[in-house]
């Protein structure tokens, strides 16, 4: 302890970079709390500060729209008809043929187990009276999906044939993957006009990124020689692609019309609340809003099936290469034709089905009795992580702590302790020699105590372009500082404060409780054998359904919005801590083993340094997913960007709507490039 | 550098031939010729440039129907040169000239009628297209050409026939071995009977076993075919096997060309030295093992042989000799004749 008091000159060089990156933000931070009082413009962003960015989009956009409108309302138009067409398709067919078709591709696909799970499912959506609903959600899809991979595919040649244009689309497909889907609608809606069309084109728009990605990478994968033996053949470029590099690249591209299919699925469903067209999404809104929860969950669980069903097929046919009988496929579809055929005036109209009403009253008394029994406990668990968890974070400690919740208020004398326990513990962790880490608890104190959306905004400034500083050095500091003034100047930072508050406390509950459920699957295999469905499951349920439970036992609120966007974005979390985890090189575990290291000395040692970048990876892809969850949740009451989104689409607000929408994508893409240099930077550091 | 001039037109010359990776690396390599008097100088320079020179500087002519066989060790440029050679990258200057043509000044219509009829290729992971059969594979080319599909069919069951893999047409390449993978790089390369032949490092992904199996049946098919070979390998033993000729490369340059004999018994430095140390060991062997009896080709050369002499000796007389020579008995007789490439492929056979 005797080296303590280092000499003052050779400090700064001895410091790594992350302790100077927490002296400056936690400097930064005791200066703005020491001037808070003293200063105006230090605790909010000024007004005076901020530039109707807004209207001018605003402006500009609808003086852009007016002269496009009428070639976007032909498009519109002619879109109508393959989409009425194939609507009409799909609500007329009879539908043992519907049933039977997809039984048959089911068994072609995956033979007993897709087949059976394709005539249950469809057999449930049929039951449920949902049928014709659930055609009509079908019906976009299947019109909007070609659009998405004829778009997507020419996107990723594209890319790949020209190394000029590659950065360039990459970053619109960064930024048409990363804007909040509900800003899409409405721009959409003011230069399509109200109806189906628009969320036919925004799932198209929101389908064709992930194509033209893995069509990109497809190709880039295809092997140097066998690009090289298709050249020394002789073929020329044309030939090159269609003949050798599309089809050696054919199961990546496959994984993309996987994906293109399940964002399509979601899309449609989330432009539902558009209205307008009597598909499945609207139903589930619906009866959300009639808080007739068993109805609700039903139709819920008929996105669920249709979702499922789509996407274990294309799936299986992506990445497998066995097939079953087609013999037997035909045979089941004769049957169904033949059903159709010979019982087709006996058979009841799908959309009469009732079969499962009696169970969904069932379910709906069920619940009400749950909710009014349990109605205190629910309330208490709601209120209890609001008043001592979410609230704190959002409005700090000094507001949060009133008489009526934690019994007292909170004084300055409080705040004061409370910097000065947090102080001398970090003196006391930083003498330990992990410097940083003794510098984050002080910051930590400051976050907690003010608050995240009080929170002084040069000290969010610092911190931020501190982080980025190093995770990816000057360029990423300039990158996150000017997009993040840009926010301020658009007047849209408190509302951005709101919305950093929220998807950071999901994300810290996601890291903890992804990361151990996580490391539970590592260890024990009968626990991956419980989450890995769930996990699949979870995956493909399209984002809107997530409001349902949520709603049903918490009512709307910050909190049911927190948990959904737990829900939703936990997955990578868990998938990825423990992929990192189980896939150590055997001659790694070896080594340890021998040197006689126990299970949790290796878990320790070994596994968890090798798996960090992985795990990294995983966290980046939960904050992205929560971010996309916090828009969704805005409908069941978050405040912040999401909230003005929604509004701007109910208003038609294209310039609040386009903001708002950008504001979100910078916040996220902000966390992305932080955590990818983390990650990037671990993987260096194990020179992988 | 000892490469003895080639009568007529030779099947490749090159001449000068850089490549350089790098940020506009055609100007920056002139830039470096011009402030320095050398090439290993002007590498140099554009080494401190933070550029790579791949390929420095190299000149060397491949007659027809000659096995011209480049070695070094990975990272040597060896790989980059096969495919300047064969235009699948750019070079950064000099020339190319296949059959006297310039094809670095061949436009891309030209460089592709190049390809589907003169030039053939083999990769050393295979290359092969996952998504077509063995016979598909085999008649892409052909499919180039714009042959019928019939013609594709027969021409494809020919040359796998030719490879020893008739029966597997209809398989596809991830249902196939190493060895068998390679068997269908060559019956593609060779469907459009192209008469010059690359090869890059065709059987370093293979076993041992299957290696030297593979090396006798390419022999084999040479033997017949007398096709224009540029064969690229990292493995001395094959190089001394196979080649007519030798080119040893090191970082980027060509250190050394000549036949198996002389990079054995000549290396020009310690690094050639160091590929053939294990090599010269057939101190005690005699002429007698690698001897032929049969009818004498002509031998314009005569090195004065001796039946008693050890292959060692024989190969200090024969050096620059890759015409057979003759044998004299004690007796002096003529006991028979060699090929002096057999003195170096024997030293080899006993390598063990």
């Amino acid at each position: 302890m005797s080296d303590v008091s280092l000499p003052a000159p050779s400090v700064m060089d001895r410091l790594t970079p992350g302790t100077k990156a927490a002296l400056l933000t936690l400097l930064v931070g005791a200066l703005c709390l020491a001037l808070e009082s003293a200063t105006e413009f230090l605790p909010v962003w000024p007004e005076a500060w901020t530039l109707p960015v807004t209207e001018w989009i605003g402006v500009s956009l609808e003086w852009l729209f007016d002269i496009i409108r009428p070639a976007m309302r032909l498009i519109s138009a002619v879109l109508e008809y393959p989409m009425v067409w194939v609507n009409w398709l799909l609500v007329n067919t009879p539908w043992p043929l519907i049933i039977g078709a997809t039984v048959a591709l089911g068994w072609y696909a995956g033979g007993l187990s897709l087949a059976l799970m394709s005539g249950v499912g469809l057999g449930f959506v049929l039951a449920s009276g949902y049928w014709i609903e659930g055609m009509n959600t079908l019906a976009l899809v299947f019109v909007s999906v070609p659009l998405a991979l004829t778009l997507g595919l020419l996107i990723g040649i594209w890319s790949n044939e020209s190394a000029r244009a590659r950065p360039w689309i990459e970053a619109t497909l960064d930024l048409m993957q990363t804007v909040p889907t509900f800003a899409y609608l409405t721009p959409l809606l003011l230069l399509f006009g109200f109806g189906p069309v628009v969320g036919l084109i925004a799932s198209a728009i929101y389908a064709a990124p992930p194509m033209a990605r893995n069509t990109l990478l497809g190709l880039q994968r295809v092997e140097a020689e066998v690009k090289e033996a298709g050249v020394m053949s002789g073929a020329t470029r044309l030939q090159q692609l269609v003949q050798v590099e599309i089809p050696a690249a054919a199961t990546q591209i496959m994984i993309g019309v996987n994906q293109a299919l399940m964002a399509a699925l979601s899309m449609v469903i989330i432009a539902a609340v558009i209205g307008g067209f009597d598909d499945i999404g609207w139903e589930v809104l619906l009866t959300m809003r009639q808080a007739n929860f068993g109805q609700s969950l039903l139709a819920g669980l008929v996105i669920v099936v249709f979702a499922i069903i789509i996407d274990r097929i294309s799936a299986r046919m992506a990445t497998s290469r066995e097939r079953f009988d087609v013999r037997i496929s035909w045979v089941i579809l004769a049957v169904a034709i033949a059903a159709s055929v010979l019982a087709w005036a006996a058979l009841p109209a799908p959309g009469d089905m009732a079969v499962l009403a009696p169970t969904v009253e069932a379910v709906d008394g069920a619940l009400t009795s749950f909710t009014r029994s349990a109605g205190a406990t629910l309330d208490a668990v709601k209120n209890n992580a609001m008043f001592y968890g979410l609230l704190p974070l959002r409005i700090g400690l000094d507001g949060a702590v009133l008489p009526f919740t934690w019994g007292f208020s909170w004084t300055a004398n409080m705040s004061y302790a409370l910097f000065a326990a947090a102080g001398a513990l970090g003196i006391a962790v930083a003498m330990t020699g992990r410097m940083a880490f003794g510098m984050c608890l002080p910051i930590i104190a400051i976050i907690v105590e003010t608050g995240v959306s009080d929170l002084p905004w040069p000290f969010v400034l610092v911190g931020l372009g501190a982080v980025a500083w190093v995770a990816g050095g000057w360029k990423l500091t300039r990158l996150v500082v000017i997009l993040m003034l840009l926010i301020a100047i658009s007047g849209l930072w408190p509302r951005a404060m709101l919305s950093l508050y929220l998807c950071g406390a999901a994300v810290i509950a996601c890291a903890v409780l992804g990361g151990l459920l996580g490391l539970l699957s590592a260890v024990s295999k009968p626990a991956w054998a419980v989450i890995r469905p769930v996990c699949d499951m979870l995956q493909t349920i399209p984002l809107f359904v997530f409001l349902i439970p949520v709603l049903m036992f918490f009512q709307i609120g910050e909190f049911s919005a927190f948990l959904a966007i737990i829900a939703y974005a936990i997955v990578p979390m868990i998938r990825y801590t423990r992929h990192g985890l189980v896939t150590t090189p055997p001659e790694m575990l070896e080594s340890a083993v021998s040197s006689g290291a126990t299970e949790w000395q290796i878990m320790r040692e070994v596994r968890a340094p090798y798996a960090a970048p992985t795990i990294l990876l995983g966290l980046n892809q939960t904050i992205l997913y929560a971010f996309a969850m916090l828009v969704i949740a805005a409908l069941i009451g978050t405040t912040g960007l999401g909230q003005s989104i929604y509004i701007a689409l109910g208003a038609g607000d294209v310039g609040l709507g386009i903001s708002a929408g950008a504001a979100m994508a910078i916040l996220a893409l902000i966390a992305d490039r932080i955590v990818q240099g983390f990650a990037e930077e671990r993987r260096r550091a194990l020179g992988l | 550098m000892t490469a003895s001039a080639p009568t007529g037109t030779p099947a490749i010359a090159v001449e000068g031939l850089w490549q350089v990776f790098g940020n506009d690396a055609k100007t920056r390599l002139k830039d470096a010729q011009g402030r320095t008097s050398s090439a290993p100088d002007a590498a140099e320079a554009l080494r401190d440039d933070g550029l790579i020179p791949a390929v420095q500087d190299a000149s060397f002519e491949v007659k027809e129907g000659e096995l011209f066989v480049i070695m070094g060790l990975s990272g040597s440029g060896k790989s980059t040169m096969i495919r300047c050679i064969s235009r699948l990258v750019e070079p950064t200057a000099g020339s190319v000239r296949i059959d006297g043509e310039d094809i670095l000044s061949a436009n891309a219509k030209r460089l592709i009628e190049l390809r589907r009829e003169k030039l053939g290729m083999v990769f050393q992971h295979f290359g092969l297209f996952p998504h077509m059969t063995v016979a598909d594979n085999v008649a892409f080319p052909l499919k180039m050409l714009g042959k019928s599909k019939s013609e594709r069919r027969a021409r494809a069951l020919e040359v796998i026939e030719m490879v020893g893999l008739t029966g597997r047409e209809d398989a596809y390449p991830r249902e196939l071995s190493g060895g068998q993978k390679q068997r269908v790089g060559i019956a593609r390369s060779l469907a459009a009977n192209p008469d010059i032949w690359f090869l890059d490092e065709p059987f370093s992904a293979l076993d041992p076993l299957i290696r030297r199996q593979l090396q006798d049946e390419f022999l084999k098919i040479q033997s017949t075919l007398h096709k224009t070979i540029v064969f690229i390998t990292h493995d001395i033993s094959e190089a001394l096997k196979l080649a007519d000729r030798i080119a040893i490369m090191r970082d980027g340059k060509i250190v050394q060309i000549g036949t198996p004999a002389q990079i054995v018994l000549n290396p020009v430095d310690d690094y050639v030295r160091e590929f053939s140390r294990d090599v010269a060991k057939g101190r005690h062997a005699r002429l007698e093992s690698v001897l032929h009896t049969d009818t004498p080709p002509t031998m314009p050369d005569d090195p004065k042989l001796r039946l008693d002499m050890t292959l060692e000796e024989a190969l200090a007389s024969c050096m620059s000799l890759y015409e057979p020579v003759p044998v004299w008995g004690n007796d002096g007789q003529m006991a028979g004749y060699i090929h002096p490439s057999d003195l170096a492929k024997a030293l080899q056979v006993d390598r063990t």
